[in-house]
């Protein structure tokens, strides 16, 4: 694992947080938090392609699910 | 009388009765708070998660009396058909149930999902990642940190808002949730589960036959090996090797001594020995993968099954499924549960769809092997049922069956005279193996009906029903022929491998998943070319007209039914990640099966000659599932994203924000 980090949000940014993650539908507080930032990260950092797991990795692991040849 | 005396007697009276009446209103106000915190004290919830189960075929079965609880329950209380999720995919579906919320909601689209920055495919599910970062020292790996394995659905489970209000809750092996959530309830994980190669399932078989074509075949790997004087020397495959430079996998060796006159054969694997006949399964077997001396082993287990000593050596074992009693992934909440579960059930298999359809598929399985196989499965599941709903005592029981959806997709062929790969002959055999698995749960049921009391609410549900898969259609190939998508100068589209040779400068859309359509929409898609808004709203509207108007070349059929926008149906923070449109298949056609991943047969048209022959990734308006319930069912049009709220409901729970459906036993609200 890579381990956790704790960030102290408080004040008049916390409540509009709040807000935002109710009116967005959101389950709780750390879903729009963590939601927002991997968003945000994606953008300054866009994977790469060579980063994906190959194609036939990836189609191997699937086809145990029965549903793809 | 001293009236000073008296009105200070009145007084203490009245000030005495104040506060008896004060604490009296205390005391309910504390008994509405603990009955709003704990539930209804004593209530019980039963849920029997039935996957797949239709209602046509079990108002079938019920009338010819092959299923009497059902009967009965459907009888005292109530049957409806259950609306299924869009699309009617078990992932999407289950999510429904669990959140209370569609897929905007809990984010879960299709059984696959991609990065639209990379194009990378994956299960949408859960995704188990090798560590990023390592050390290396000559051949070796050392990673820093291990992997990790993600749950990636959203939203709040129906089992964490029970544990906030104190509702006890037992849930056994419901989708989509791998790795288990932290609960404090008993949980275990069921689809999504990978084996412990980390696919969803990767069956071995070894085999002397030279004209069996070996390596990979779907979920599974053919491995040659050669018979010298009657030994087989041979090695099971564990997981990835990351400690390796390469990562290749690990291995263990086994051997297996032939009989030479007899068809039986003693198969040696670490310190375990046994002795197996043709046809015959061995129990679980604990093997150990050694990824680093000393420091980095793996436990699993898998079985092993002699299909045949002569005059081929042919040897089946199973995916190597995750050690419930020795965990390499996370599996159960609390994590020592599963260890529990072994000790009272027995080994079992953990993987998230344990029934082996890629073995029938590939020909490895025949129809009996297969079915036995998928009995035993189910035989699993009912030890595991009987060992933990005697102990249910209070709150809410879920416990999940998949037999039914995954025999339903392998057998319907056999129970339906006009499928294409309907056999008169095997019919004569398997053709009743559907309904013997609908005969089973029902006998589930009847060891729950006999437990039911006035303090016990059951619901019995599925998350879609089913229907015949005759024909495919290869929406990607369709995507191309009509101009879609495009293709680099020069090349051809791949038969096999997801959007070779795409040319995603000139791609206006494409298929991915069962039911999905997407935009290569310009700021979401690495190489957009459409700009959302009005050319994105134009393109799906002409491409909406265009696939409702297709008819099959074959018999002039319509294809698809129902394309639904996902701006329109889906609410919720994740509503834009998913496929802008989901393609509804009328019954009997389905997305091909290499469209599905990307890939361009030539024919957009396809019959469907694999023994996969039912499904339900379809128009979900034609494929429901299930609720009965010994309660009078109010809702004329109940659906899988009002259980989460009938389950609060029953304990005195107020939805959370964003669930819009209500409880199944209130009459229904004019505005839905």
């Amino acid at each position: 694992m890579f381990g956790s980090y704790k960030v102290k949000i408080e004040g008049e940014l916390l409540e509009k947080v709040k807000r935002c993650s109710e009116i967005a539908g959101y389950a709780s507080i750390d879903e729009f938090v963590t939601h927002v930032l991997e968003k945000e990260i994606k953008k300054i950092m866009p994977p790469e392609e060579g980063d994906s797991a190959s194609a036939e990795l990836v189609k191997k692991r699937l086809q145990g699910l029965g549903y793809i040849e | 009388m001293d009236c000073r005396a008296e009105d200070w007697g009145l007084r203490k009276i009245a000030w005495l009765g104040s506060m008896l009446l004060l604490c009296a209103l205390s005391a309910l106000l504390v008994s509405c708070e603990r009955a709003r915190g704990n539930g209804r004290s004593g209530h019980k919830l039963i849920i029997l998660g039935i996957d797949g189960m239709d209602p046509q075929l079990l108002t079938r079965f019920m009338q010819e009396g092959k299923m009497p609880n059902f009967a009965a329950l459907a009888a005292k209380g109530s049957f409806r058909q259950l609306t299924t999720s869009i699309p009617p995919q078990s992932p999407v579906a289950w999510s429904n149930l669990i959140t209370g919320m569609n897929a905007g909601g809990h984010g879960i689209f299709d059984f696959i999902h991609r990065d639209p920055q990379t194009m990378e495919l994956y299960f949408s599910a859960s995704r188990v990642e090798p560590p990023k970062h390592s050390l290396h020292f000559g051949d070796w790996v050392i990673p820093l940190g291990s992997g990790s394995a993600d749950q990636l659905r959203q939203g709040k489970a129906f089992w964490e808002v029970l544990d906030e209000h104190g509702v006890p809750n037992s849930v056994f092996r419901i989708p989509a949730n791998f790795p288990p959530i932290k609960t404090k309830g008993y949980t275990l994980s069921g689809m999504g589960t990978p084996d412990l190669r980390g696919t969803y399932g990767t069956f071995s078989f070894y085999t002397d036959d030279a004209t069996a074509t070996a390596g990979a075949v779907e979920g599974g790997q053919i491995i040659p090996v050669e018979l010298n004087n009657s030994q087989v020397s041979a090695k099971l495959i564990g997981p990835d090797n990351t400690f390796k430079k390469g990562s290749p996998p690990s291995t263990l060796p086994f051997t297996v001594s032939v009989d030479p006159l007899e068809s039986v054969a003693r198969i040696a694997v670490s310190d375990q020995e046994f002795v197996l006949k043709e046809g015959e399964w061995s129990d679980w077997v604990h093997v150990e993968f050694e990824l680093m001396p000393l420091l980095g082993n793996v436990k699993g287990i898998c079985r092993f099954y002699l299909k045949q000593a002569h005059p081929r050596f042919q040897l089946y074992v199973t995916p190597i499924n995750i050690d419930p009693a020795n965990p390499a992934l996370p599996l159960s909440t609390p994590a020592s549960y599963s260890r529990e579960l072994s000790e009272d059930a027995g080994e079992f298999y953990t993987q998230g769809i344990a029934e082996d359809t890629k073995a029938l598929s590939a020909g490895v399985f025949d129809d009996g092997e297969y079915l036995e196989q998928a009995r035993t499965v189910l035989a699993e599941h009912r030890k595991i049922f009987d060992a933990e709903f005697p102990k249910f005592r209070q709150g809410v029981f879920f416990f999940y069956f998949s037999s039914l959806d995954l025999n339903s997709h392998m057998f319907w062929r056999l129970m339906d005279p006009h499928h294409p790969e309907y056999d008169a002959s095997l019919a004569a055999h398997y053709g009743s193996a559907i309904e013997d698995f609908y005969i089973q749960i029902d006998q589930v049921l009847g060891e729950v009906l006999p437990k039911l009391d006035d303090q016990t609410t059951l619901l019995v549900l599925s998350d879609h029903g089913f229907a015949p898969y005759n024909r495919s259609f290869n929406l990607d190939t369709w995507l191309l022929n009509n101009g879609y998508i495009a293709l680099k100068s020069g090349s051809s589209g791949d038969e096999n491998e997801p959007f070779v040779n795409v040319d995603w400068r000139r791609t206006r859309a494409y298929g991915l998943g069962l039911n999905g359509l997407y935009l290569n929409l310009k700021g979401r898609e690495r190489n957009g070319i459409v700009q959302p808004g009005a050319e994105a709203d134009g393109l799906i509207k002409e491409l909406k007209a265009k696939l409702l108007a297709i008819r099959d070349p074959k018999n002039n059929s319509p294809v698809i039914t129902r394309v639904d926008v996902a701006r329109e149906v889906y609410q919720g923070p994740y509503a834009d990640q998913g496929p802008d449109m989901l393609v509804g298949y009328t019954r009997g056609y389905r997305a091909g099966w290499k469209t599905v991943l990307g890939a361009f047969p030539p024919e957009a048209f396809e019959d469907n000659s694999n023994p996969w022959s039912g499904d339900h990734c379809m128009d979900y308006t034609q494929v429901p599932g299930v609720l009965l319930s010994n309660h009078k069912i109010q809702a004329d049009a109940p659906a899988l994203t009002d259980i989460a709220p009938t389950i609060f409901a029953e304990f005195g729970i107020t939805s959370p924000k964003g669930l819009t459906g209500h409880s199944v036993f209130q009459l229904e609200r004019a505005s839905r």
